[in-house]
Parts: C-alpha cells; sequence; structure tokens
C-alpha cells in the first residue's frame, strides 16, 4: 500500500508541475495544449546536455529549451494572433519531430540511460509547494492580479493601462519554466530519454486543470488522482484480480480512460477564465 | 484664460474613413463640459485619443497647459486623465477591491486590509457602500458606475471623461451621478460627458461642443443655447423633421386585427431560481407595433429569447397566430412566422466569417424556396441576399464578401432586412435602428408599419424611451421583471412612463 | 505587416536549416532526395500516391470536424478501431460482401470511438482535444491488446492478424508497369467531392458551419449547437474509420501492432493547411504524401523521421499566419 503512495505521488509530480505551468498560461488567457511539447523538449534536452554538464546544466538546459518553445506560442499566439489551439499543436509537432531527430545525437545510446541524476526526492517535496505559491501569488500580487485580470477580460485590462501581451510573455516564461522542470523530472526519475516519453501527460496535465477548475489546489487533486491511476498500473500490471489476470494494457488505460471519464462527469460547472482564447 | 483640457486640430483616419477632421476641443478647469453628436460623428475617437487609446494623425493634445503625447491609457492616468467608457470597465471575475485597485496598484505585494480601508475612506467621501471582497459580477448597473467613478477618484485622476454615463442607468440613478459629478467638480475634478441626452446638458453643464461627422460644428455656453438649436446642429439639414416628431404626435387610431402574440403568465428563471421575467402577460395583434421600454437589465433578454424558444427555463403560455408553440423548437416557430432583429449583432445575429450572401439566409435557410429537399437552391438564396441588402440600402462590395468588410451600421441594415423576407407573422425587434442615423432609423420603422399594415405584428424592445414613443402604438414597461401596462393618460406622459421604468407608479 | 509574415516565412526556413546541418545534411541534397523519393520513378509516385489515400480520407475527417469548430485529434484513434474492425470483418466474410460490409463495420467503429468525445464537448464543455487524445492512447493500447492476443493470426510471433485472402480487397484502378494506383485512391477523392457538397450545398451542411462560424448566431437561427455538434464528430470519426478500412482493403491486407505511423497527426496538417476550401484538401493530403515517402528515403540517407513531423509543426504556423492577415486584410 505504501509503494501505491510512492508511486502515485511519483507519478503525479511532472503532472502538478505541468498543470501550474498551464495555470500561469491559461489564467492570463492562453489556451495551452503545448505543454506535452514543452515536458518532451525539456526531457529531451535535460538527458542529452547532462551527460557532458552534469544535472544542473542539464536541468538548465532543459528550461531553457522549454521556455524557448514557450515563446514560439507567445509569438504565433500574441504577436501573430493565430487560434491557441492551432499554435499549441504545431508546438507539439515541434517538439515530437525535434526530439526524434536529436535522439540520433545520443552519440552512445546505452549512456544516454545513465545520465548524472539530480537529487529527484527534493524537486518532489519542492513540487508539492508550488500550487500554495501561486494560490499567494495570484491572491496577493499586484502580478498576480493582473494576470487573471487580462484572463478574464484582455479588452477591459487593456483599458485599464494593461499591457495583455506583455503580462501573457511573463505568464508563458513561467510556464515554459514550470512545464520544463516537469520533463526534467520525468527524465531524471526515469534515468533516461525515450521517443515521446511524455506519453500525453501534457494533456493530462491539462485534464486536471479543466477538473480542478483552474484553481490551485483543486488541481492538485486532480494530480493526485491521475498519478494514483498510473500508480495502479505499476502495482497491479501481470498479477491476478478477482480470478483473472488483466491485460498489462488495460493498466495502461487507466488514466487515460480516468481523464475521458472525469471530464465527462465535470457537471458544467463553468470556471474557465472568461478571456481564454481572446486577444 | 488656462484650459483644463486643450485638443486642437484633431484629425483622425479609420482606413478610407475621416472620423475626425481638425477638431478642437477646450475644456475649462472645474466644470462639466458636454459633448454631444449623433452616433458615429467622433465623440468616441474624440475620447479615445485624449485617454490614450488612440493616436491622433495630426494636432495636439495639452492637459493643464502640458503639451502631451499620450501613447497609452497608462500614461493618460499618469497625466490625470480617467475614462469610464460606455461599456464600462468593470472586470465581472475579479472582486469590487481588485477592479478598484487594478493598474494603480501601489505595490508589488497586496496588503488587502490597508487596500480595503482606503477603499472604504474613498467610497465614504462619496456616500457610496460597497462589498469590497464580493464579485464585481454582483454589482447593478448604477452599483457599477460608481464604482467607476471611485477607480478615477483612486487613479487621483483630475480629468474625467464619461462616455455616455446614464446610457443603461435609470432616471433616479442618473440624477445621483449628476449630484456625485457636481461634488467632484467642487472639489476641483474637470469633467468632459460625452452624450446623446439634451436634457443632461441642460441641467447640469456649463459648456457644450457639437460634433458632426467628424467636425466640430459647434461650441457654446450652455445657457446661450437651448435644446432645439442643439438638436439642430446635431442632425443638421434633419433637423426641421425631427423637431417636429420630437413632440410625440397623437396617433392616429389603427385598426387592429387578430392577435399574433398571445403570452400568458411567462415566467423565466435564473441559474439560482430568481424570476428574471414573473408571470408576463402581453398581447400584439396584427396592424400594431407594440413597444417595452424599460432600463437595461430588467428582464428585454429573456422575454425574447422566450418568444424565440432559445431560453430552456421559461414555463408559461406562448402562442403565434393563435397556436400555442411554447414546446416547439427555434426552428418551428420561424417557419410559423416569427421573426427577430436580435439584440447583439455580433454573437446573436449574424456571423462575421461568413459572406452576405450566406447571412442573408441564415435562420431562413430550411424554409422554401430557399431549400428544397434539404438542397440549398443557390439561385433564389442570391436573389434572396440582393432583396436583403437592397431593402435598406446595405453599401457592400459584393455579395460574397465577408460580412466582416461592412460597417456597423451596413451589418445592422442587413439583419434587419433580413427579418421582413419570407412572409413575416409577428417580428420581435431588440433596438432594431441600432447604430442606424435618422435617415435609416426611419425607414426601418417605414418599412415596419408598412409590413404592419399588411397585417404582421411587431413587438419592438428598446432602451430608449423617445424611440419607442415616436414609432410604436402601444407602450409597455418593464421593470424587475414585471410587465405593466399604462392607461391611456399615462402613455401620453413620457414622465409618467419613466416612472414606471423605475417601479415608482 | 508583410514584413512580419516574411519575418514568419524565415524564420521558419531558419529553422529547418537549422535542423538539416544538425543531421550533417546539406539542404539541397536533402530536397533533391525527397523529390526523387518520391517522384522520382514510377514506383516511388505509386508509393506517393499510396500515401496520399489515408492522409486524404483522414484529412477530410479532421476538416469536416473543423467546419463545426471542433478539433478532431482522435482521428489517428477513430482510424486504428476502423481498420481492425474491417479487418476482422473480412477475416470471417468474404469476396466483395466482406468488404462492403467491413467498411460499414469500420465507420461504425470510428463514429463509436468520436461519440464520447463529441458528447463531453456538447454537454460537460470539456475540450474534445484532450478526450480526443486520451481515447487515442486507449485506442492504441486496446488494439495492440487484440492483435497481440485475442486475434493474433496463429502461427507467427509477430503481433498481427492473419492476412486478408486475394478476393478480399480493393484493386487496381489503373497500372502501367510499374506504377498502380488503387481504387482506394478514386475512393478518397469522390468522398472528397462529397464532403465539399455536402458542406456548400445541403441544408445540414449549412448549419454544421454555422455552428462552427458563429455558434451564438447559430442557436437564434434555429439551430442547436450541442446536436449539431455530436453529429459533426461522429460523422468525423466515421470518415476516419473509413479511411482505416481502405488502408486495410487497399494496401496493408491485415491490421498489425504499428498499423497507423501517425496518419491521424498528418491528416491534422492536411486539414489545416487546405484552409477553407474542402477541394483544397487534396493538393494539400498530395504535399504530405511526398513528403511521407520522400521522408522515408531521406531517412535511409540518415536523416531522422522526425524530420517530417519538424516540417509539419512549420508548415501549420506558417499556414495559420498567413490565413490570419487574409481575414484582417478583408476587415
Amino acid at each position: 500500500m505504501l509503494n501505491v503512495l510512492f508511486v502515485t505521488i511519483a507519478a503525479a509530480t511532472p503532472l502538478l508541475l505541468a498543470s501550474m505551468g498551464g495555470f500561469l498560461s491559461e489564467r492570463g488567457g492562453v489556451i495551452n495544449i503545448g505543454l506535452e511539447g514543452l515536458m518532451l523538449v525539456s526531457a529531451c534536452v535535460t538527458a542529452l546536455v547532462s551527460v557532458h554538464w552534469g544535472p544542473y546544466g542539464g536541468l538548465t538546459a532543459g528550461l531553457v529549451s522549454a521556455v524557448l518553445l514557450s515563446l514560439i506560442h507567445w509569438l504565433m499566439t500574441q504577436v501573430y494572433r493565430i487560434d491557441h489551439v492551432i499554435s499549441g499543436m504545431a508546438i507539439n509537432a515541434l517538439a515530437a519531430g525535434g526530439t526524434n531527430f536529436m535522439l540520433g545525437e545520443f552519440s552512445d545510446p546505452s549512456r544516454a540511460g545513465s545520465f548524472p541524476h539530480l537529487p529527484v526526492s527534493w524537486f518532489k517535496v519542492a513540487a508539492f509547494g508550488v500550487p500554495a505559491v501561486l494560490w499567494l501569488f495570484v491572491h496577493y500580487t499586484r502580478a498576480g492580479l493582473r494576470l487573471v485580470a487580462t484572463g478574464s477580460d484582455p479588452d477591459k485590462a487593456r483599458l485599464a493601462g494593461l499591457s495583455p501581451v506583455r503580462i501573457r510573455l511573463m505568464a508563458l516564461i513561467g510556464t515554459g519554466v514550470l512545464a520544463g522542470l516537469a520533463g526534467s523530472m520525468l527524465s531524471s526519475d526515469t534515468g533516461g530519454f525515450t521517443d515521446n516519453m511524455t506519453a500525453g501527460r501534457g494533456y493530462i496535465a491539462l485534464a486536471a486543470l479543466i477538473l480542478g477548475g483552474w484553481r490551485p489546489l483543486p488541481t492538485l487533486g486532480a494530480c493526485l488522482a491521475f498519478g494514483f491511476f498510473s500508480a495502479l498500473w505499476v502495482q497491479f500490471q501481470g498479477q491476478v484480480v478477482f480470478g483473472v489476470q488483466p491485460p498489462s494494457q488495460l493498466w495502461a488505460s487507466l488514466p487515460y480512460l480516468a481523464t475521458v471519464v472525469a471530464l465527462a462527469g465535470f457537471l458544467g460547472r463553468n470556471r474557465t477564465p472568461a478571456g481564454l482564447g481572446k486577444h | 484664460m488656462s484650459f483644463a483640457v486643450r485638443l486642437t486640430g484633431i484629425s483622425k483616419a479609420f482606413g478610407a474613413v475621416q472620423a475626425l477632421q481638425d477638431v478642437t476641443l477646450e475644456v475649462a478647469p472645474h466644470t462639466i463640459h458636454a459633448l454631444v453628436g449623433e452616433n458615429g460623428a467622433g465623440k468616441t475617437t474624440l475620447m479615445r485619443i485624449l485617454y490614450g487609446v488612440l493616436q491622433q494623425d495630426a494636432g495636439a493634445i495639452e492637459v493643464g497647459g502640458k503639451l502631451l503625447r499620450l501613447r497609452s491609457s497608462a500614461e493618460a492616468n499618469a497625466a490625470g486623465v480617467g475614462m469610464v467608457s460606455q461599456h464600462y470597465g468593470i472586470i465581472s471575475e475579479l472582486t469590487c477591491l481588485e477592479n478598484l485597485i487594478l493598474g494603480a496598484e501601489d505595490r508589488a505585494f497586496l496588503k488587502r486590509e490597508a487596500l480595503m480601508k482606503r477603499a472604504q475612506e474613498l467610497a465614504s467621501k462619496m456616500n457610496f457602500r460597497f462589498e469590497w471582497d464580493a464579485p464585481a459580477s454582483t454589482l447593478s448597473p448604477a452599483a457599477t458606475q460608481k464604482l467607476e467613478i471611485l477607480k478615477l477618484l483612486w487613479r487621483r485622476s483630475r480629468i474625467m471623461i464619461l462616455d455616455e454615463p446614464t446610457a443603461m442607468l435609470g432616471p433616479a440613478d442618473a440624477d445621483a451621478l449628476f449630484v456625485s459629478l457636481g461634488a467632484l467638480v467642487q472639489e476641483g475634478a474637470t469633467v468632459v460627458l460625452v452624450t446623446h441626452r439634451l436634457p443632461e446638458v441642460m441641467s447640469y453643464c456649463s459648456r457644450v461642443t457639437v460634433l458632426r461627422g467628424g467636425r466640430r460644428i459647434g461650441d457654446m455656453a450652455v445657457s446661450d443655447t437651448s435644446p432645439a438649436e442643439l438638436a439642430k446642429l446635431i442632425v443638421g439639414e434633419n433637423a426641421d423633421a425631427l423637431g417636429e416628431e420630437l413632440g410625440h404626435p397623437a396617433k392616429p387610431a389603427r385598426a387592429v386585427g387578430e392577435p399574433v402574440l398571445q403570452v400568458r403568465n411567462l415566467t423565466v428563471r435564473d441559474q439560482l431560481g430568481h424570476a428574471s421575467l414573473d408571470s408576463v402577460s402581453l398581447e400584439v395583434r396584427a396592424g400594431e407595433i407594440v413597444g417595452v421600454a424599460g432600463v437595461d437589465g430588467n428582464g428585454q433578454r429573456e422575454l425574447l429569447q422566450a418568444i424565440l424558444g432559445t431560453s430552456p427555463a421559461a414555463t408559461g403560455e406562448i402562442r403565434l397566430n393563435g397556436e400555442e408553440v411554447s414546446s416547439l423548437a427555434v426552428r418551428e416557430r420561424i417557419q410559423k412566422g416569427l421573426r427577430v432583429i436580435p439584440e447583439d449583432r455580433h454573437a446573436e445575429g449574424a456571423i462575421e466569417s461568413w459572406s452576405l450572401e450566406e447571412n442573408a439566409a441564415l435562420g431562413l435557410h430550411p424554409l422554401a424556396p430557399l431549400a428544397k429537399g434539404g438542397l440549398i437552391d443557390r439561385n433564389e438564396r442570391q436573389k434572396l441576399s440582393q432583396r436583403v441588402v437592397d431593402r435598406f440600402g446595405t453599401k457592400h462590395g459584393g455579395l460574397s464578401l465577408s460580412l466582416a468588410s461592412l460597417s456597423g451600421g451596413n451589418q445592422q441594415r442587413l439583419v434587419a432586412g433580413r427579418a421582413f423576407e419570407l412572409s413575416p407573422k409577428l417580428l420581435v425587434a431588440f433596438q432594431p435602428a441600432r447604430g442606424l442615423d435618422l435617415g435609416g432609423t426611419a425607414s426601418v420603422y417605414q418599412v415596419m408599419r408598412q409590413y404592419c399594415d399588411e397585417g404582421m405584428g411587431a413587438l419592438v424592445i428598446s432602451f430608449d424611451l423617445d424611440e419607442i414613443l415616436l414609432h410604436c402604438d402601444r407602450v409597455v414597461v418593464l421593470n424587475g421583471g414585471h410587465l405593466d401596462e399604462p392607461s391611456r393618460e399615462e402613455s401620453k406622459s413620457r414622465d409618467a412612463i419613466g416612472r414606471l421604468m423605475v417601479g415608482v407608479g | 505587416m508583410r514584413l512580419r509574415l516574411a519575418a514568419l516565412v524565415l524564420g521558419a526556413a531558419l529553422l529547418l536549416l537549422g535542423a538539416f546541418f544538425s543531421a550533417h545534411v546539406s539542404p539541397i541534397e536533402a530536397v533533391t532526395t525527397l523529390m526523387r523519393g518520391s517522384l522520382g520513378t514510377p514506383s516511388a509516385i505509386g508509393g506517393t500516391l499510396r500515401e496520399t489515400t489515408p492522409l486524404l480520407i483522414a484529412g477530410l475527417a479532421v476538416y469536416l470536424a473543423l467546419r463545426a469548430g471542433l478539433f478532431n485529434i482522435g482521428v489517428e484513434g477513430q482510424l486504428l478501431v476502423g481498420a481492425l474492425a474491417s479487418s476482422l470483418v473480412a477475416l470471417k466474410i468474404h469476396g466483395i460482401a466482406g468488404v462492403l460490409i467491413g467498411i460499414v463495420a469500420a465507420m461504425l467503429a470510428g463514429a463509436l470511438w468520436s461519440w464520447p468525445a463529441g458528447l463531453i464537448r456538447a454537454y460537460r464543455n470539456g475540450h474534445e482535444v484532450i478526450t480526443t487524445i486520451m481515447l487515442n492512447n486507449v485506442a492504441l493500447l486496446m488494439t495492440t491488446y487484440l492483435v497481440a492476443g485475442p486475434f493474433k493470426a496463429p502461427g507467427t510471433e509477430e503481433p498481427s492478424t492473419a492476412l486478408l485472402g486475394p478476393g478480399d480487397s480493393l484493386g487496381a484502378i489503373w497500372s502501367s508497369g510499374n506504377l498502380q494506383v488503387n481504387v482506394g485512391l478514386a475512393l478518397a477523392v469522390f468522398v472528397a467531392a462529397a464532403v465539399a457538397f455536402w458542406l456548400k450545398r445541403t441544408v445540414p451542411g449549412y448549419e454544421l458551419q454555422a455552428v462552427g462560424a458563429g455558434p451564438g448566431a447559430a442557436r437564434f437561427a434555429g439551430i442547436d449547437p450541442k446536436r449539431t455538434i455530436v453529429r459533426a464528430m461522429l460523422a468525423s470519426g466515421a470518415i476516419a474509420g473509413f479511411a482505416g478500412a481502405v488502408q486495410v482493403f487497399a494496401y496493408e491486407h491485415r491490421f498489425y501492432e504499428g498499423f497507423s505511423p501517425g496518419y491521424g497527426f498528418d491528416a491534422l496538417g492536411v486539414a489545416l493547411l487546405a484552409g477553407n476550401n474542402p477541394l483544397g484538401i487534396v493538393p494539400a493530403a498530395l504535399l504530405f504524401g511526398i513528403l511521407a515517402k520522400g521522408g522515408t528515403a531521406l531517412q535511409i540517407d540518415g536523416v531522422p523521421k522526425g524530420i517530417t513531423t519538424v516540417v509539419l509543426g512549420l508548415l501549420i504556423l506558417v499556414a495559420a499566419g498567413i490565413r490570419f492577415r487574409e481575414v484582417r486584410a478583408v476587415a
């Protein structure tokens, strides 16, 4: 049972960091389907660079790469003003293709699996403090207030003398850092990078944010719930349950199915930031 | 003489449209200065330039004797200029306190207790009361207006621009607003009031500037002019016709026919169970235009949606031509001759990215002859759209261009023109002349009258009492979800109807 | 404005050049290899057309949903369940009847797989991008389990169904030497024409697009946005399932693990590139077919296959950037 708890927390950590990254972006009114891509790029770059420059060099490089990708999202949605979902999908394509490309750069594929590690457990502890910090940020800082105002109504925020484009720039840098951190955790935790290793976690993180009503603390709860379903996979795959041995694919499907079921049961309590996707 | 604000030679063009041409505005300190003109005369554009939201093509801005180049509203704020725009800047998701301080927070970390204390002090100076932690969505239009004024005070604005501040207020709240403004002027503020209500100008302002077609037509002390003269300046050559109409001539008794709309005990509840329409009963007969007067937010939208069939929470009886329709879908009601001119052109009336032709058929598209067996007859649709744009003279560059290529007024002409197609029996029109000039407004009501003479019935919902008194045969009043019909005597008195609108019988 | 657009195109080109250089391939050489590998020989052209077929049909599935304002990222999963369903049917029922029933089964399976996403979007306001991607993962895991377990062909190690019989497939509609054009491609072009006609000339097509372009105005015009959204999603899923069936009957003749190399995702690029014109899907699908076929040639030259995904992402961004300018120019 204790094992399930540990695995739950381990699985929830990257989700939590990514969904908090999504929080910054979406509370500022920018739909962010691209969390998946940010995580993926950061996971890959962290693994690649750690081999040469040690764990912190790897982490830094991972974060920078995610921030750069996040800035592309800012550029396309705020300067070129294209649809946020389209831009997010393109970000994910760039990330999926780009990391596949970089995979060839792992000079020694076997070493890609054994790069110097971060002290992951400390990062996990810190990750669980992020929702509280963001709650305080939104309620007790000028920047937080301005972020929420922009996400609620960019036109009126502009009328109040704010610059939504600049506020969203800051928010998306924050998104890059947090989602990048999530990616770094992922490759550090497993000790290597594999093609498409995020496997939809960015989307699950976004679902957690939606289920949490775009509020940090309920989102934490949703992430733990998704983490729990992943833990079941690790715990029970290959075992006999109720007299049958379910296929491992069934366990693997659980987090995905849980997301769909949770969204289906999410009774229209609409807390969506009103300015989401607006310029 | 020194001016609080001095705009000289301001010009501004949007593409090919010259919105402002060499406009000068001089505002004396500690006064309420009125800026009047028709829709599209350039009032709001001029004020947005003063507030830094738009930048002028030519001309100079002086505030307190200092020449300024304003590149953003933040810079205008810093120079002491504040603006309350027509549709308010209050963000409903934030609390009242957050709205008050937004953009003018004094430090990076917010000390809520201290901020609330300061907000409270400011409010009590104006005799206002607020629940500072309540979301702004709970505010009434009048309270929203008060919060807007507090926002100006919080920013220490010396120059206050108010764009149509009474458009959404009842008469009592409007009077209270001017009392507050008077107090502010006493304390040293200067107010620029954009309005189209001449009584406000005559009672509360000291000077008035008139704009027409982007030019300054007149500028005089209020004591030197009269409403008639101002009206003449505002509308130009149409003035004589207007002057006649403003006198509410007694309408000839019209022969009315069978009822086309019968509403009995219609109740609509919002999500909280509060009745936004409370057992409303109403009848419209063939041949008559019935006007629904009232202050914004008293059940007008709910009434239109219930008749159309888009609000699921409506109970009661609705009959079209004697036939009960309350269980029918929108499409079937349209089929039975119901036509609607919705309030919000963009969100409800038309699709901006679509062509004029596609928009002209919207709502009518499943009806013969536009559709046959589920297939669209392009030929018929083209003929229809030609009729629709011709009816009110929509200026356009081709029927296949997108609606977004039209100006707001021309979009409204198309939406209004569509409502008279394919034999309408009942027209429900929400401010049908929104954004139209006097000529356009007249022709919309003229066509409406003509169709009514041929057997249609019309229900016009408007916040503009004068428009209703001018064009409708009968007036009913919505207040707090209740519908009152004034007596014949009361119907003739603008004041009596005004009292019903705010619930003081 | 034109400057900004030039900057966008230049930025995309630089990114691509950087990718080539980091793979130690000269861009000119890469483009030559790509073109020769996709259009250089009759068999290369045949291969390109083969790649084009599923992209065209799947692209139509994405496009139809897009017109209703929906991002159906789930075409990948819908295509997979459709392909599996059709191959299972054709293993039991032989001849032309098997092909026809297989296609119907595939369309039903695809529609079934898209249904929850439509319902959740319409009645729960849950974004379809998330639900469809989740359902993609479930479809991939489920089909993998089924072909590795219950439906694995007897006597093989590979997770795959048995091969269909020789009469249980779609043949060539035209062939000359090494160049063969399958009936599947003709079907794909036919579906493109049918979708174009349906959207432009029928009342339901008009209503679907009204919901996509202006849901509020559609409601006032007597169109039920919720019901339309569910129907659009079902239709999109059915077309995606059809794409899977055509792939099975025209080219693959079985279902196996890794059946789709990501047709559903490329289809998204095809649909976004096509813009407002449904017939624009045909050239867009052909372009992606060239990229896919030529990409294989590049891979042999040592360029990772990720390059085509990068190109896809850049094309989406540039196309969307250009399209926005067009819209603004009219206003």
